[in-house]
């Protein structure tokens, strides 16, 4: 989802804790990745919001706020 | 008038003078007096810290100044991040009799500074060995060596230039930040015929060599003299009659000359009511000026003291919803590493250079940034150990906090705050007036005492009808933000600070329980 689509698989194995290779990919996304541009997606809304140089803008419109 | 020769400055008469190169130490042991400038307000804040960094003793804060005496080297002395700027204090005495005669009162205040050429040169020395040459460029490592030879050259052929009666005077505007009647003085201008006395003194070259400099460096040595008087020292003479006289009278003795823009030595002289204190900057740039700042905004001597306030503990999330340029985030995360900061602000420019900023400083992995507004931040509730803000006022800003905003801004703090957390804010004087409407005094139950939108605090909304208003007040002045309005918020500390040209007032909140709850 990440831009490294080949490398995670989209849900952790059952005994992921032991898997040393996808815990240091995990870790490498989640700690060392910086997104620059992109977008974080809400899990239950599915509401977009882009990010731009490093920084998610997370305003609402007027209907949503 | 008790002199303060260097070999007073130890902690007993019996140690060695500091002036023998063999004894003076890298790492100084060596306890020294010193005192710091701070801006009005401050002054606490700095005697705690120095206290707390460098172990200080025989702390005595005035009006815009602490003075102290620490066994610290010049690294650790320039951590100090509550202070505007750091002298070697040479002379603090008391504030010099006035007479309506300029001339006697001259002739006081010179035999104040100016003492035989010796020891100056001591000082000097010393203040070498211990915090190094300043050089002429700031960013120089403490520790190169002074090459007096190469320097002089180079020196005379600048400042012959420069003496050509230049117009330009060198501001020390830092200096006047926050320091309340004092009059803020340029440093003293040389009249033409002193020019010449200069010119003469800096042709000699030296050929010094390592072991004994001094006596080559008087020859080509460069001073200045800040002088501030204020009170009633300051009805009779001027800031620049003092100076002039001092700078002359100290180029007569010593045979240095004036430099205004690079000096080697700049010496301070402040004369009020209270004292009179002579001392010697130990930094050129004040310490309020951060080299891990990019740009600055909120000065950043403040945002640290506001940091201060919030008691951030190792691994707290610290939130800044109106970030900025992040100084805030950037001073809190420097002195309190072990924490993880969030700042939001609205606009894409501050943010940008907020992220400049952080990036400059090296705080990346540190400081998490968000477009997001600060009425309705995308945080969970309860999720900030503390929120630490400067909310925007004043004409500088181009968004001017209107006090209808205030409640909705101080809603989604105390949401995202978790319970036994604190809220530090900066607020200007008429922000804190405005809110008095918000709030109820103390002792007084009507329910009616904030109206809806009429008044002149013209807040929107009707208090909650709960009502023991907890206004407190402190030294410095009063609490305005009552629990009776935000019935989880406790006042717990107001802190009037200056701003330069404006005052405002640092209020710190603690949340002691959930809003629903109270």
């Amino acid at each position: 989802k990440l831009g490294h689509p080949s490398e995670l698989p989209p849900e952790p194995a059952p005994n992921y804790e032991g898997d040393e290779e996808f815990l240091r990919r995990v870790h490498h996304v989640l700690l060392e990745v910086e997104v620059l541009e992109g977008a974080l997606q809400c899990p239950d809304s599915g509401r977009r919001f882009p990010i731009t140089k490093g920084v998610p803008n997370m305003l609402l419109s007027e209907d949503e706020a | 008038r008790p002199a303060l020769p260097l070999r007073c400055r130890g902690a007993a008469p019996e140690k060695a003078p500091s002036r023998r190169p063999g004894l003076a130490k890298m790492s100084a042991a060596e306890p020294g007096r010193f005192f710091c400038t701070a801006g009005r307000g401050l002054e606490p804040f700095l005697a705690r810290e120095v206290r707390a960094r460098l172990g200080a003793t025989e702390v005595d804060c005035v009006s815009g100044k602490v003075f102290f005496r620490a066994a610290a080297g010049p690294g650790e002395l320039r951590k100090l991040r509550s202070a505007e700027r750091l002298f070697l204090l040479l002379k603090k005495q008391s504030p010099l009799p006035v007479s309506g005669n300029k001339g006697k009162m001259l002739h006081e205040i010179k035999s104040l500074v100016v003492e035989e050429p010796k020891y100056w040169l001591d000082i000097i020395s010393v203040w070498r060995k211990l915090y190094g040459h300043k050089g002429k460029e700031d960013n120089v490592s403490q520790e190169n060596p002074w090459a007096p030879k190469r320097k002089s050259e180079e020196e005379t052929n600048i400042a012959s230039k420069r003496q050509k009666m230049e117009q330009v005077r060198a501001v020390v505007s830092e200096e006047c930040q926050g320091e309340a009647g004092d009059r803020c003085v340029v440093p003293e201008r040389m009249s033409d015929q002193e020019c010449q006395i200069e010119s003469k003194n800096s042709e000699h070259t030296s050929k010094g060599s390592g072991e004994n400099p001094t006596a080559n460096e008087q020859l080509s040595f460069s001073f200045r003299v800040s002088c501030r008087c204020s009170g009633a020292i300051a009805k009779i003479l001027t800031s620049q009659e003092i100076g002039r006289a001092i700078g002359i009278a100290l180029m007569k003795q010593c045979g240095w000359r004036a430099d205004l823009r690079n000096p080697d030595l700049e010496i301070f002289v402040h004369l009020n009511d209270f004292h009179s204190v002579v001392g010697i900057p130990l930094f050129r740039l004040p310490l309020a000026n951060r080299e891990y700042i990019k740009t600055a905004g909120l000065r950043s001597t403040v945002a640290w003291a506001m940091a201060s306030l919030a008691e951030i503990s190792a691994g707290a999330l610290v939130l800044d919803p109106m970030c900025g340029l992040g100084t805030i985030l950037l001073e809190a995360a420097k002195e309190w590493p072990d924490a993880c900061y969030w700042g939001a602000d609205i606009s894409d420019s501050q943010l940008e250079s907020a992220d400049g900023n952080i990036r400059t400083a090296g705080l990346m992995d540190k400081i998490e940034l968000l477009k997001a507004s600060v009425k309705a931040l995308p945080l969970p509730s309860e999720s900030f150990d503390t929120v630490i803000s400067d909310i925007p006022f004043g004409k500088k800003f181009k968004i001017t906090t209107d006090a209808q905003l205030l409640p909705d801004i101080l809603r989604e703090m105390e949401r995202v705050l978790r319970v036994g957390g604190t809220i530090v804010l900066l607020l200007s004087q008429d922000l804190c007036k405005r809110m008095d409407g918000l709030t109820k005094c103390a002792g007084s139950d009507s329910p009616e005492a904030t109206a809806d939108g009429n008044s002149e605090a013209a807040p929107a909304k009707a208090p909650s009808v709960d009502g023991n208003s907890s206004s407190w007040a402190s030294g410095f002045g009063e609490s305005f933000l009552s629990s009776r309005r935000f019935g989880s918020l406790v006042p717990d500390g107001v802190f009037g600070v200056s701003l330069g040209k404006t005052d405002a007032f640092i209020h710190k909140y603690r949340k002691i329980s959930a809003a629903g709850n109270w």
